[in-house]
């Protein structure tokens, strides 16, 4: 693959494709789709229109269940259990494939419409290896691994990157592995004899050993390249020619797993897919899904799993490639700023119905629907404020009460001694049958102040949540301390830690796990104050109510179960539940992580007003930068367990000191649009 | 891989002591004097009786007897019968049989509960899936001396398409009603397990991929439901098959079929302790090894699956 080239056409792209007749790649109209339940059918999408262009990237947005993965699953005949098409029309290149049947629909599967999905943890069979499952989707669609299939729009790219000297087919055969050696030793001769400059020479090969891989260049890329590094074009042609002749299948499939972005392609792909981090996995995931080089690719939430840096990096190299191949992609994200960032054109879902629709910016900064102005003043990405509390937030009325609140804030804080302090903390884990031990935190010192929010960020295994557990006595640390209210957290004999309980709460990340399905809300909520002795039954059920209406929650709720509610109000009763016992510091582990941005917002306004009406200190946990944005005051940046970075948030975000952070900053989907809102 | 098999191995040594010393004390404190039982009704000579229990090392107490037994045990020597006969030949003579009884009930309720609970599975929700779940839950529910005897009386008496006991020496065709009854409630078992296996494999996300990528229907059920859906049936039919081995009491017994089960039955009614606990022994060996079989192919299967 050539990397100089691709991006010189995908420059080029916009341009091709406005010449082309503007012919829908895919067109979706008033399409409709149920679910039969057995009290009766549900409509889980209607009326839902878009249309994709080649070559053109749409993006889908939505909150969960608003029907966007739906109307893109009937797309490729993949809906879930007993999902149905029931109206409209879904148009693939002008021919109709609505009522397609399952084996037309094989047909069309992974050799025109591709899928990338959202979760890389289930979407890779775990018994086969990596290398087998993308070898699948090349026999399934009788792929020729020998060279590569260019669409239309991609080899008039080609064409125009050769001066048109492109000859098609045999000028697509792939490099081999086995004859990759002679290629590389004979372009050498080749370099060496038209120039002097041993410097050069290196130069040319290293781009030569780097560009060049088996089961992915083809054989007009090498040729070019030659041609570049000054090599006469006879000999470049006679090079070429003879030393690439068609690659073998595992060579095609290391070449697939190259390009997704996957190093050391050929070793990796004898592995199997529990020896992958999720991106790895989802970078096998691309590669199968453009193994047979679709005209479509859908992307449902490819990213979403990921670190935000990783999420970035495999975008990118997304964009890249189906930017190279000519291929559309239709991507469906719950993210707007995402969307906005990487989609000419989006389509906004909600509650099953296209809300709104056109060009990515017009959506984003003319907002017409109410939903998607909603949308966009909720979206982490795109805020870039922290949130003022309720009080401030308040009718003119209140101003003066907000003024004087502001001020006893302002003073609060600047006067504020340290609730919670870690002082060099150190954990190491023992690893499985390996002598040395895993430093999962190394050397981590900073403090919370009294009724500020201070905010630990980091990839997943940066260590951030094992220094939480720390801090919530929950681990033991190997050595360092935790001073709470300068006592050693760790030094507390059994009556002082039940205090401590009492005083530090947590919140975690998964609002369906942290419940007790068999507890009622009342339970779940009442549960703290029992265990630690206070007041009497009717105390109680008074102390549950206020709570429910402190998280805005109607009094009801206490008799339901957890399943009854949703993932926000469950992350409401864990908070709670949390201050039930009026705790002075609340641990929130990725506590919004799980939920909507619509509903994130919620819950973040909810612990912003907490804090400023009870003088709570929170230690926020989250690999989300924009979310810390939003709430903290103080950022503790880790990185594979060591503090990289310490300041307040507006440090950091305006000037941050190291090159990690930045990076984070960088891949805030997003971060670069401007909005328009009223 | 080595390392852990020799482990297991290991570890076999106080398995196979625990229940030898569980298997003698038990036997030892059943009721009844064993050499009263030898001669039945008949009035026992004292001095006989006492020389009877010295070869036997019935005078000893339990603790040295059981020590006694697994000295020789070390050397393969299992002693005798009351009858005279060496435990090694008894056992010789009727494991073969069993092994053959217990082949046959594992290929029929592999074979069968295999493939019917896939199609239960695949079919799911329709009347085919529910005509065999109600046949397995029959199945799991009835006793086997019930399908044992209903088995007899159709097969063997009313229609007459197989013999009614096997008796001595007993061919296949003797054998294949009694290696059904005796599969039939794992069969059921294994249909049930294959086809929950099957019905969540259906919709795992990953078989949506392998759609996804354009494989044919039939290509995505062999090589990812079928293949995912297998390995805990693999784990299940392993264990199984120690089961079988020394499970067969009741069925040997309803169709005189002279194997282990048999032998064991009448043991412990005589109250003959060297081969009621030799015979168990054996059970237990076959049984952990069996176990380690399993737990060795689980890895085979299962690529997540690592001993070191």
């Amino acid at each position: 693959m050539s990397n100089t080239t691709i991006e010189a056409s995908s420059s080029k792209s916009g341009a091709t494709q406005s010449d082309s007749a503007p012919r829908p790649l895919l067109e979706v109209k008033d399409l409709q789709v149920q679910f039969t339940t057995s009290t009766g059918s549900f409509t889980a999408v209607r009326d839902s229109d878009f249309t994709v262009y080649p070559g053109q990237w749409v993006a889908i947005v939505g909150e969960s269940g608003s029907g966007k993965s739906t109307s893109a699953m009937s797309v490729l005949g993949l809906l879930p259990g007993t999902g149905h098409v029931t109206g409209g029309s879904i148009k693939l290149d002008g021919e109709d494939i609505t009522h397609y049947t399952s084996k037309q629909f094989e047909s069309i599967r992974g050799k025109r419409i591709g899928l990338v999905p959202q979760d890389p943890m289930s979407n890779l069979n775990p018994v086969w290896r990596i290398g087998t499952q993308v070898k699948e989707a090349i026999v399934a669609n009788g792929m020729d691994v020998k060279r590569e299939k260019r669409s239309e729009l991609a080899q008039r790219l080609a064409d125009s990157e050769t001066d048109g000297h492109y000859h098609g087919d045999d000028d697509e055969l792939f490099i081999g592995s086995a004859q990759l050696p002679q290629l590389i030793e004979n372009a050498r001769a080749a370099v060496a004899s038209v120039t002097d400059d041993a410097e050069a020479v290196e130069k040319a090969m290293a781009h030569f050993n780097e560009q060049w891989v088996a089961g992915s260049s083809t054989r007009w890329q090498v040729r070019e390249d030659l041609i570049a590094a000054g090599v006469p074009a006879d000999e470049a042609k006679r090079i070429a020619t003879t030393y690439v002749v068609g690659a073998t299948m595992d060579d095609r499939i290391a070449g697939l797993l190259t390009e997704a972005g996957l190093p050391d392609a050929a070793t990796r792909a004898r592995q199997y897919p529990y020896e992958f981090s999720g991106g790895m996995r989802q970078r096998a995931l691309i590669a199968i899904g453009l193994a047979a080089r679709p005209e479509l690719l859908i992307a449902d939430e490819p990213t979403s799993a990921l670190d935000v840096t990783v999420q970035k990096r495999i975008l990118d190299h997304l964009q890249f490639l189906t930017d190279s191949l000519g291929t559309a992609v239709l991507f469906i994200t719950h993210d707007l700023g995402l969307a906005a960032e990487r989609a000419q054109h989006i389509v906004v879902m909600y509650k099953g119905r296209v809300v709104e629709s056109g060009p990515s910016l017009e959506v984003l900064q003319h907002p017409q629907h109410p939903y998607t102005k909603r949308l966009v003043a909720a979206a982490p990405s795109l805020a870039s404020q922290r949130i003022i509390s309720a009080r401030q937030r308040g009718d003119a009325a209140a101003a003066d009460a907000s003024l004087d609140h502001a001020a006893k804030d302002a003073q609060q804080i600047a006067g504020s001694e340290t609730i919670i302090e870690v002082q060099h903390l150190v954990k190491e884990f023992k690893m499985p049958r390996r002598k040395e031990m895993f430093r999962a935190v190394d050397d981590v010192s900073f403090s919370v102040r009294r009724g500020t929010t201070c905010a630990i960020v980091g990839e997943s295994g940066s260590g951030k949540s094992t220094v939480a557990n720390m801090v919530l006595h929950l681990l033991d640390p190997t050595s360092g301390t935790v001073l709470y209210e300068g006592k050693d957290v760790h030094s507390f004999d059994r009556r002082q830690l039940l205090d401590f309980r009492r005083h530090v709460q947590p919140v975690f990340q998964n609002p369906y796990g942290s419940l007790d399905p068999m507890y009622s809300i009342y339970r779940s909520i009442e549960e703290p104050l029992k265990i630690h002795g206070i007041g009497n039954k009717k105390t109680r059920l008074a102390r549950v109510r206020e709570l429910l209406d402190m998280v805005s929650l109607p009094q009801s709720t206490m008799t339901r179960y957890p399943n009854e509610l949703s993932g926000g109000q469950r992350q409401r009763i864990a908070i709670a539940r949390a201050m039930a016992l009026n705790p002075d510091v609340i641990v929130c582990d990725e506590a919004v992580s799980a939920l909507d941005v619509l509903v994130q917002d919620q819950v973040l306004h909810l612990l912003n007003d907490l804090q400023a009406e009870q003088g709570l200190s929170y230690l926020f946990i989250t690999h989300d930068l924009a979310v810390v944005r939003q709430i903290a005051d103080d950022v503790v940046v880790m990185r594979q367990g060591k503090l990289v970075e310490h300041a307040t948030t507006d440090e950091v975000f305006n000037s941050p000191k190291t090159q990690y952070t930045r990076d984070l900053l960088d891949a805030i989907p997003g971060g670069s649009l401007k909005l328009g809102l009223d | 891989m080595g390392k852990y098999v020799l482990r297991r191995i290991l570890q076999m040594i106080p398995v196979v002591l625990g229940t030898t010393l569980l298997i003698y004390a038990l036997v030892f404190a059943l009721p009844g004097d064993p050499v009263k039982a030898m001669f039945g009704e008949k009035p026992v000579n004292d001095a006989v009786a006492a020389q009877i229990r010295s070869e036997y090392n019935l005078d000893k107490p339990f603790i040295v007897q059981y020590l006694l037994f697994l000295k020789n045990a070390l050397t393969l020597n299992f002693g005798n019968t009351f009858a005279g006969r060496p435990v090694i030949d008894v056992i010789a003579g009727a494991f073969p049989v069993t092994i053959k009884l217990a082949l046959m009930a594992f290929v029929f309720e592999g074979l069968f509960g295999v493939i019917f609970g896939i199609i239960s599975g695949l079919k799911k929700g329709t009347w085919y899936d529910s005509v065999i779940l109600i046949v397995s839950l029959l199945l799991i529910s009835v006793p086997t001396f019930v399908t044992g005897f209903v088995g007899q009386y159709l097969f063997g008496v009313k229609w007459q398409i197989l013999p009614v006991t096997a008796g001595r020496n007993p061919g296949f065709l003797d054998l294949l009603m009694p290696a059904c009854v005796l599969g039939s409630v794992s069969m059921a078992y294994i249909i049930r397990l294959t086809r929950t296996e099957v019905a969540s494999n259906k919709t795992a996300d990953y078989v949506r991929t392998a759609r996804a990528k354009g494989m044919s229907n039939r290509a995505v059920t062999m090589r990812h439901i079928l293949r995912n859906s297998l390995i805990p049936v693999v784990t299940y039919l392993g264990a199984d098959l120690g089961s079988l081995m020394g499970g067969a009491m009741i069925t040997e017994r309803i169709f005189n079929i002279q194997g282990i089960g048999n032998t064991l039955w009448q043991a412990i009614l005589r109250g003959e302790g060297t081969l009621t606990v030799s015979i168990v022994t054996l059970l237990v060996l076959v049984f952990v090894v069996c176990n380690l079989i399993v737990d060795l192919l689980y890895a085979v299967l299962d690529p997540r699956i690592r001993y070191e």
